[in-house]
């Protein structure tokens, strides 16, 4: 596979203020890659250097294989970006918005700049400074999408998009990928991440903790299981298996956490009259809150 | 679509329609051309001023000095000004004779007000260009596009250089038409298009230089400390070159460029050259900054914080004060300032006017109704021309208070339990109070500077509330306005009125128009207050206006839709 993005020990610091310290990332061409973290983490930041609006203290960015601080030009022709805060033009209208971000590219399709503002259902003959949050950031993933890059990197893109509008910019995201574009789309939704991305990283505190497919992270998280037995519970024969924790028995109901694999619990109540097991695979919400909640991924 | 790592996508070099030339000259086509258009207004009211003053002022001294013993008095007048005050002007030892020309006229009384708005103007826009839109946000989006930020820079600068020049020739067009149209060949008023045009160089040479500094500052101090360290380096070397302080005078490119005198036929160009090579090294390392720093990160400047007990969390009121509070000590301070060195000058002035004959009728020719045998007409002469800053001060707390609903702070603040009216209430006497700490700095500035002369100053000292009467007026109208119609015009509507009203007030009586003409301005009814002498009118239309226009505007606003 291709990378379309690489980072090695990629560091940024603002002086004393820790930017991000020893990313290392490589994005594939073709896939949707998710970068999750708390406001503060990094993402921006990692964002930043990619496009070459700031410099790495340290380490290496490269996207196209060129590196962002050798020839940040090259790599802008092939992308669309949207930044996580932005404004624009108030007294420029949205089609005129548009226009001259077209014009700084040479032009674009006009026929699919069209598409994309009925797709997004964007009134474009009005102000910017009179769009209301969504609509702005309606503008913004225009102007990201229609020149139709071969990279997109976006910045918190669904801020402000309501959820049918949400739903309209990942099947517009889904066709720039079947079509060949990869996407870097950061985020601290889990849900969106969740359905959207092929892979994630998670950021914490400037350091990636994690770096997986979403089936992957799942996997890290406890399952929550319940089981319903016929007669009493038998609590003991379940405390002291292996990943199992915070049991809890409650007439004829056990709920248990399991970590890793779910076969121990499986074979030891396949010694009692079972009425019921419930074995609840986590979200990524739970995934990600369980990381944080129980520092269960120690920042290295 | 397809992709290769390394090389470009066919898809991107696809061909599409070509951009018109003259969209890219000016509109959506280009980074140049948008700055271009955005920059229109500027350039218009810049190109206005200019081409407008030019034709006033040529007019206007045609008119009040038409004879040549007028103009030999003229002469005397300015040969009796103290040498540190003319050399805050300019060269008078150069000019000599020729300061009753049309040419030396326009040197000495408008030279340093064309090179003082140019320069305003290039410091403004400079620090902006790039800075500004990148605290915004939007140079995001303009970075994100495939040219290197070094281009970027370089269309956003080319296109205000184009402007300022352009401004700068119809400037210079201007006073050569004036002076041959109005102007009287044989008094010596011809200005030929070499001098008008080395006049022109040297503004923009000092445009340039200023305004590169602002431009170099503004990727590492961000745009209002860009912005704040070129205008104080501005005024410094100004008042420097002005005082002769040395060996600081070195330093000064008003200090380089004294002997350049061109609308007297005088020229010194490798001065002017040297500022204009030393403004195009601020421009380049300017844009090499911000080729190389991260952008839109800056060092900032650390400046005292104010006190959190004057910050205002009580409530609506203190909050709005707690917000104008800063600009109020600045204008304060700035106006105390210049009321110091006023003072301080007041005395020496009206001793050596006096003892001069024939220079009191031609002061009564260009200032009508002030006797500058004394003090306290000097005082009132000060007081007149200072109505304009305090007048905009004024306007700049009209522009602070409307900038709740222009920065998008009004939903929430709309959102606490308390009436839009008593909001908008709260902020114009937070404003007028705001107008007070500015009137109590200007009048503590002229008490200081009577001090150290012991000159008596207690009208002139009462006097300054005049002043302060009329930024309350302006603040009165902004709020109306803003209550009325809408925020982001209240400063632009309250800024006009001042400029209206000094208008009426300075140019009526110099082109001889009807005396009615001259009392529409609001500034012709206080009567000389820093002479004592007080119109009532004056005081009763600026509270009228002050608290009424704040009263009109807090219906207004009650009714109105919030535009955040």
């Amino acid at each position: 596979m291709t990378a379309v993005i690489q980072t090695e020990k990629l560091t940024k610091h603002y002086g004393t203020h820790r930017g991000v310290i020893d990313v290392d990332l490589e994005i594939n061409q073709g896939e949707i890659f998710g970068f999750l973290g708390p406001n503060g983490a990094g993402k921006t930041t990692t964002i930043r250097v990619l496009l070459d609006l700031i410099r790495p203290t340290s380490g290496v960015a490269r996207v196209f294989d060129i590196a962002t601080n050798e020839d940040p030009v090259a790599i802008h022709k092939r992308i669309g970006y949207v930044p996580g805060e932005f404004a624009l033009y108030d007294r420029l209208t949205g089609k005129q918005t548009l226009e001259y971000f077209a014009n700084l590219r040479g032009g674009v399709d006009q026929a699919y700049q069209k598409s994309l503002i009925e797709r997004f259902d964007l009134d474009a003959t009005r102000r910017f400074k009179e769009y209301s949050k969504g609509n702005k950031q309606k503008v913004g993933l225009i102007i990201a999408l229609q020149h139709k890059p071969e990279l997109l990197i976006l910045d918190e893109p669904t801020s402000g998009l309501d959820p049918l509008v949400q739903q309209t910019f990942f099947t517009t995201l889904r066709d720039a990928v079947k079509a060949g574009a990869t996407v870097f789309l950061s985020s601290h939704i889990l849900s969106e991440v969740e359905k959207s991305c092929d892979r994630v990283a998670i950021i914490r505190e400037g350091k990636i903790v994690q770096l997986d497919t979403v089936d992957g992270l799942r996997d890290l998280a406890n399952h929550q299981v319940e089981l319903r037995f016929a007669g009493e519970v038998p609590l003991s024969a379940f405390e002291s298996l292996p990943g199992v924790s915070d049991v809890h028995a409650d007439d004829h109901l056990l709920r248990l956490r399991v970590a890793g694999a779910i076969t121990p619990i499986v074979r030891a109540a396949a010694q009692y009259e079972l009425l019921d097991f419930v074995s609840r695979e986590p979200s990524l919400e739970e995934t990600f809150l369980a990381q944080y909640g129980n520092a269960a991924v120690e920042v290295k | 679509m397809t992709v290769s790592a390394g090389t470009p996508q066919q898809a991107a070099a696809a061909p599409f329609p070509a951009i018109p030339l003259r969209r890219r000259i000016y509109g959506f086509g280009s980074i140049f051309g948008k700055t271009m258009r955005d920059s229109r207004l500027a350039f218009i009211i810049a190109a206005g001023m200019f081409g407008g003053m030019s034709l006033v002022l040529g007019k206007a001294i045609a008119e009040i000095f038409p004879t040549e013993l007028a103009r030999q008095q003229v002469g005397a007048l300015f040969g009796s000004i103290p040498a540190a005050l003319n050399r805050l002007f300019a060269n008078v030892d150069l000019l000599g004779n020729n300061v009753g020309t049309l040419g030396g006229y326009a040197t000495y009384k408008y030279g340093m007000i064309f090179a003082l708005g140019a320069c305003l103007w290039s410091i403004l826009a400079l620090s902006g260009t790039l800075a500004g839109e990148a605290r915004r946000g939007s140079l995001d989006f303009v970075a994100a596009a495939p040219f290197g930020k070094r281009r970027i820079g370089l269309e956003k600068l080319a296109a205000h250089l184009l402007l300022l020049w352009l401004a700068l020739l119809i400037l210079a067009g201007a006073l050569t038409f004036a002076s041959n149209a109005f102007g009287d060949i044989a008094l010596g008023d011809a200005i030929g298009l070499d001098r008008s045009l080395g006049f022109a160089v040297w503004i923009g040479a000092l445009a340039m230089f200023f305004g590169g500094l602002a431009f170099m500052l503004a990727p590492l101090l961000g745009r209002a400390g860009a912005a704040g360290v070129a205008g104080i380096a501005f005024a410094a070397t100004w008042i420097i070159n002005g005082l002769g302080v040395s060996p600081l005078y070195v330093l000064s490119p008003f200090a380089w460029t004294f002997n350049h005198v061109p609308l007297v036929g005088i020229f010194d160009w490798p001065s002017v050259a040297l500022v204009a090579i030393i403004g195009v090294a601020f421009l380049a390392v300017g844009l090499e900054l911000f080729q190389r720093r991260d952008m839109g990160v800056t060092v900032g400047l650390s400046l005292p914080r104010m006190p959190s007990l004057v910050l205002g969390t009580r409530g609506p009121t203190a909050r709005a004060f707690g917000e104008q509070l800063p600009r109020a000590l600045a204008w304060g301070i700035g106006t105390g300032v210049l009321g110091i060195v006023f003072a301080s000058f007041a005395g020496v002035l009206a001793d050596q006017i006096g003892g001069v004959s024939g220079i009191s009728s031609t002061f009564n020719a260009i200032f009508p109704g002030i006797d500058l045998n004394t003090v306290g007409g000097w005082m009132q002469l000060y007081g007149e021309l200072l109505f304009i800053a305090t007048g905009f001060a004024g306007a700049t707390l009209v522009a602070k208070w409307a900038s709740d609903e222009t920065d998008g702070r009004l939903g929430e603040i709309l959102a606490a339990p308390v009436s839009r009216f008593r909001l908008v209430a709260s902020s114009g006497i937070a404003a007028l109070a705001a107008v007070l700490v500015i009137t109590i700095l200007f009048a503590a500035g002229i008490g200081i500077g009577a001090l150290t002369t012991n000159l008596a100053a207690g009208d002139a000292l009462l006097g300054t509330a005049a002043l302060g009467l009329f930024a309350a007026a302006v603040v009165g109208i902004g709020f109306a306005v803003g209550g009325l119609w809408r925020a982001s015009l209240a400063a632009e509507i309250a800024a006009l009125f001042v400029v209206v009203t000094y208008l009426l007030g300075l140019v009526a009586p110099a082109l001889n128009l009807p005396s009615w003409v001259a009392n529409l301005a609001l500034t012709n009814h206080y009567g000389q207050p820093m002479l004592g002498q007080w119109d009532a009118w004056g005081v009763i239309i600026s509270i009228v206006l002050a608290v009424g226009g704040i009263l009109v505007g807090a219906w207004g606003f009650s009714r109105r839709d919030a535009q955040d």
